[in-house]
């Protein structure tokens, strides 16, 4: 069971692979790893949007095993046709040096041990974080157990708690999974974290590798794994790996496409639709992308904003046609007379203040301030952007900073008791944007091969 | 004397990194099986899915908030709330006796106060471990 629930979602992530490999035909090893990687968020997202049409199409049973099949092997036949008569060089690895293998070392028992915690924890709730079962695998049942009434899932007679308004990517592939392996098991929900938790390890290191240096990528890559919340958050079953993850592919293809490859501004903007797609929080990532992209560049944003919109039309407009027939979210739709109230009371600013010098202090679950750590360490080792890659620095920076300051709004806004809202959520939320801001940090302060030299 | 502080960070970072996952790993070993609750949960709402002769569609579900002058912490109450709700799924679970057909979660105690105060308007079916359905009396 285990293994066919790990088989099942194979399909649909290798063609993700073979999508962006048909984007980018680059074939150095890390940036094979990188099509990996994103293949992994990518199929995700294509099933869970063609379960989706198919459903609104035809509400029913649907053996969406056999689709991710026939899309795996067109996709396939694509590929095979557009690399006939090419050469195919043996890939080189690059000859390591003794740093780097010892750094590559460290991050493979570093992720020995958070493969080990994440199945400890798994071990101890099967079902997930409160809302893995109450709003995620909750809406998933809702599609399984009743494939003829799967609107039911967003009902707006569903309690708020359940947020019936939530995006469905992740129930939508465990529903299709239950079809799949014939049964309602908790390996599907687990499976698909697992594997949105390695992607993401997997699309740091070979990101920071391809612009950077291996050392580089495995510290990178090393302090991602290591954050306790990352791992606890990942085997908790909820949306928030797969949204973080989204983010931080879209921002890599940003980065990659303005310094290396045009073609990527499809595939990220389709990125930050799967953003929109996992959780409500991907809806203010493609605002302020899209803002972001048209104020940097300001003397001709149209044709990367084309490419941009054009990959991200198809996640949008299934995001859009959602929204229209799923109940108001929670936050703009309690108390919607009082906001005003809400934006002119500076004893909430106080308190959003005081919770994120908290999270400076304590976020991600270290022993110790991460963030201050990271800032002593860039002070020591200094600053070494490459010089072709600014202007790609100085847009995702822009985009974690709105994203960030975006939370920020949101929480002023709530209706729901601040306090506790801060409490429940402003880590995970932060969570989202630390891999981008990980691959960005990581980019801009001197390698340790330099360092070492 | 600089290259040294600095290649002393890059062990540093390693060495906090690997300290900070190894630490975590150790403190998963003997962690609760808190798991095993909501399978609990699952397993005393399964005769009341047997009893509903409904498969889809609004039922109501009575908590400790529904009976008068019984305190509650509303928290459990809601969590409560949300498990059944998971458990019977793709029923819509709605709080307090709003439907012909509801679903009570309540402890003999509480039960008996509610009993006194609603009994009459409905025909009750115990299904056991303090969960009952409640059919509403004069529905077709």
């Amino acid at each position: 069971m285990t293994l066919s629930s790990f088989l099942i979602f194979l399909p649909t992530i290798l063609s993700g692979s073979l999508i962006v490999h048909l984007l980018w035909p680059e074939r150095r090893p890390m940036a094979l790893l990188l099509k990996l990687s994103l293949g992994v968020g990518l199929g995700m997202g294509i099933s869970s949007i063609l379960y989706f049409m198919i459903l609104v199409v035809a509400p029913g049973r649907v053996n969406m095993l056999l689709v991710t099949f026939i899309l795996f092997a067109m996709l396939s036949l694509a590929v095979l046709v557009r690399e006939q008569g090419r050469q195919w060089d043996q890939p080189r690895f690059p000859r390591l040096s003794g740093l780097q293998w010892g750094l590559v070392t460290a991050m493979v028992v570093a992720l020995g041990f958070m493969t080990l915690t994440f199945f400890n924890l798994i071990l101890s709730r099967p079902q997930g974080a409160f809302d893995a079962w109450s709003i995620w695998d909750r809406a998933a049942r809702f599609i399984y157990r009743d494939p003829q009434n799967w609107h039911a899932a967003f009902s707006p007679e569903l309690d708020w708690l359940n947020h019936p308004d939530y995006p469905l990517l992740v129930p939508l592939n465990v529903a299709w999974g239950w079809e799949a392996v014939g049964q309602e098991t908790q390996r599907i929900p687990i499976i698909q974290a697992m594997f949105f938790v390695l992607a993401s390890a997997a699309l740091m290191f070979a990101s920071v590798g391809l612009v950077r240096t291996i050392g580089q990528a495995s510290l990178s890559t090393l302090v991602l794994i290591c954050t306790p919340t990352f791992i606890a958050v990942g085997a908790g079953l909820v949306s928030d790996i797969p949204v973080m993850y989204y983010i931080l592919a879209s921002s890599v293809l940003i980065f990659l496409a303005l310094t290396q490859q045009p073609r990527l501004w499809i595939l990220s903007g389709f990125m930050a639709g799967l953003a929109g797609w996992a959780k409500n929080e991907g809806l203010l990532f493609i605002v302020v992308s899209m803002l972001v992209l048209i104020l940097t560049r300001p003397k001709g944003p149209g044709r990367v904003l084309t490419r941009y919109s054009a990959g991200l039309a198809v996640p949008f407009a299934v995001l859009l046609y959602f929204k229209s027939i799923a109940p108001a979210n929670d936050i703009f739709a309690l108390d919607a007379g009082n906001q005003w109230t809400r934006i002119v009371d500076l004893s909430r600013y106080w308190l959003l203040l005081k919770a994120i010098g908290a999270q400076a202090l304590g976020f991600g679950g270290w022993s110790f301030s991460i963030l201050f750590a990271l800032a002593i360490y860039a002070l020591v080792v200094r600053l070494k952007p490459s010089s072709h890659s600014r202007l790609g620095v100085l847009t995702i920076a822009a985009i974690i900073m709105l994203q960030f300051l975006g939370y920020c709004a949101v929480y002023v806004l709530t209706p729901h008791d601040l306090e506790w809202h801060l409490g429940t959520s402003l880590g995970r939320l932060i969570l989202h944007i630390f891999p981008s801001a990980l691959f960005l940090y990581f980019n801009t302060i001197k390698d340790p091969e330099t360092i070492f030299a | 004397m600089q290259a040294g502080l600095k290649r002393t960070m890059v062990v540093m970072l390693v060495a906090a990194a690997l300290f900070s996952v190894v630490q975590q790993w150790l403190s998963t070993l003997h962690a609760d099986r808190g798991g095993e609750a909501i399978a609990t949960w699952e397993a005393r709402l399964v005769p009341a899915r047997k009893v509903l002769p409904l498969d889809r569609g609004v039922i109501g579900y009575v908590g400790d908030w529904d009976v008068p002058g019984i305190p509650y912490a509303l928290w459990d109450q809601e969590s409560e709330y949300l498990l059944t709700q998971y458990a019977l799924a793709p029923l819509i679970l709605k709080k307090g006796m709003v439907a012909e057909w509801n679903v009570a979660v309540l402890k003999p105690k509480t039960f008996a106060a509610w009993q006194a105060a609603y009994g009459t308007q409905f025909e009750v079916l115990p299904v056991g471990r303090s969960v009952y359905v409640l059919h509403r009396l004069g529905s077709q």
